[in-house]
């Protein structure tokens, strides 16, 4: 990994520099082992099969919110640069509210609104994966939005020029840019949405968080499953935000 | 549907926005002070602690608000309200640090690059060159992450605080009006998010009006 720098231009490093560093590193992992070596971590062993599918479920919800939310994000997106005018206030209520409101109430809202509005009770998977959609769509709808505007304006008007329909510009010019630009976005998007399925667990489900509070509440051994927690969440994310760092080296994580 | 529950419930729901109201201020306070702090931080050059700070963001980046405020309870052994509020301001003060850096990054080298010229010290070019022009850079990208504090103090209720999210779902649990209660809490954090939108394009203007 690269350091960018500051405001007063790039750091070179020495060799000197990597190898304090890397000594740094080595020694607050060392440190941190040496602090935490009288936990019952045969507690968190024990529990291995079950927070590693608990983890899967985690997984399992971020992939889902994001296959329904993509392409719901794309016609939200699609709404809002170019659709009518009706249409095209609705998008921007549906992706401005849902990315002010936060993520907890979405799923509560959604939770409460399913019998509200259908009449029985949602199973709790249901409302879980409802409404995370929800909130990949809204996000995804900006960063999509994003991404269509990034297309020069002069490739619509040339494509205008030689006689394409506008279904034709979208889907051979301004998609396949629009796709690979916003990629890197997408991958923090997914980051994203995974460090918000840790608020899932109040409809009930047992995500990641949700088996870990269970372990506790019967083990009560917070130092040592708090700490596998946060680890776990950590790797997780930090070796996506690496692939964006990668493919985007200027890319500003958000969220 | 029954919308008088929410007038039943006036009291608690305004409780709860009161709390709403203190946590994420006190977490705005927070989480500028460490996120500026160590956006600055992140300008000195060097490459030690470059990469310590750097560090400091990714541990930051990386973990959900939750799993931090729930740590803080559970491990350090905070209070709710203590550990809900210094939760909240890590979390964001790592992405305001990012927000500033990005500002800062956008002053044209030449600048910093002329002041040298002139004699100026790091320290002088950083106060009297950067300094002045970075809130000027930074404050419509410091509004969404200021909005994201609002949007985060709603997993305060998840340690018991009683404050909006936690109304909504007590008077669910009491009445079983979850839909209107979500709905008019939804409506009041939307205007907590464009009041925070509107007080920081009240800000804008006057810097760019000096």
């Amino acid at each position: 990994m690269a350091v960018r720098g500051s405001a007063f231009g790039p750091v070179e490093p020495t060799a000197t520099d990597r190898w304090l560093w890397r000594a740094a590193v080595a020694g607050t992992l060392v440190a941190g082992l040496v602090l935490l070596r009288h936990e019952r971590w045969e507690v968190v062993m024990a529990s291995g099969p079950f927070l590693f599918k608990s983890l899967g479920i985690s997984w399992l919800l971020t992939l889902a919110a994001i296959g329904i939310g993509l392409p719901a994000g794309i016609l939200l997106a699609l709404l809002r640069t170019g659709g009518p005018t009706p249409l095209k206030q609705i998008a921007v209520g549906v992706i401005e509210v849902v990315r002010a409101t936060p993520q907890l109430m979405v799923i509560f809202w959604v939770f409460f609104a399913m019998p509200a509005l259908t009449g029985h009770k949602v199973p709790a998977w249901t409302a879980a994966i409802i409404s995370l959609s929800l909130i990949a769509a809204s996000y995804l709808a900006e960063v999509m939005r994003a991404g269509i505007l990034s297309v020069p304006r002069i490739q619509i008007e040339s494509g205008l020029a030689t006689g394409m329909t506008r279904t034709q510009i979208l889907s051979s010019i301004v998609l396949p840019q629009a796709l690979r630009n916003m990629v890197p976005a997408l991958i923090a998007t997914l980051i994203m949405m995974f460090k918000i399925t840790s608020l899932i667990y109040v409809v009930g489900i047992t995500d990641f968080f949700r088996a870990v509070i269970l372990i506790n509440n019967r083990e009560f051994e917070p130092i040592a499953l708090y700490t596998t927690l946060a680890v776990g969440y950590f790797v997780c994310c930090w070796v996506l935000s690496l692939l964006v760092r990668w493919l985007d080296p200027k890319y500003v994580l958000a969220h | 549907m029954r919308w008088t529950v929410i007038w039943d419930y006036r009291e608690a729901l305004w409780s709860g926005l009161q709390l709403t109201v203190e946590i994420t201020l006190l977490s705005i306070a927070g989480a500028l002070l460490l996120g500026v702090l160590i956006g600055c931080l992140r300008q000195v050059p060097g490459y030690f602690l470059g990469r310590a700070v750097m560090a400091y963001v990714e541990v930051i980046r990386n973990i959900p608000s939750v799993v931090k405020v729930f740590f803080l309870y559970f491990v350090v052994g905070l209070d709710a309200l203590p550990a809900a509020v210094i939760g909240l301001s890590l979390h964001q003060s790592g992405y305001i640090s990012d927000v500033l850096d990005a500002g800062f990054r956008s002053i044209p080298r030449e600048q910093s690059e002329a002041a040298w010229a002139c004699g100026h010290n790091r320290l002088q070019i950083f106060v009297f060159v950067l300094l002045p022009q970075v809130w000027a850079i930074v404050l419509p990208a410091l509004a969404s992450q200021l909005i994201e504090i609002v949007k985060n103090s709603a997993a305060a209720m998840l340690l018991g605080i009683k404050e909006l999210t936690f109304q909504t779902q007590n008077i669910d649990v009491e009445t079983f009006r979850g839909f209107e209660a979500a709905t008019v809490v939804t409506l009041i954090y939307l205007g907590l998010a464009l009041g925070i939108a509107g007080i920081m394009t009240m800000l804008e203007r006057r810097i760019e009006w000096r």
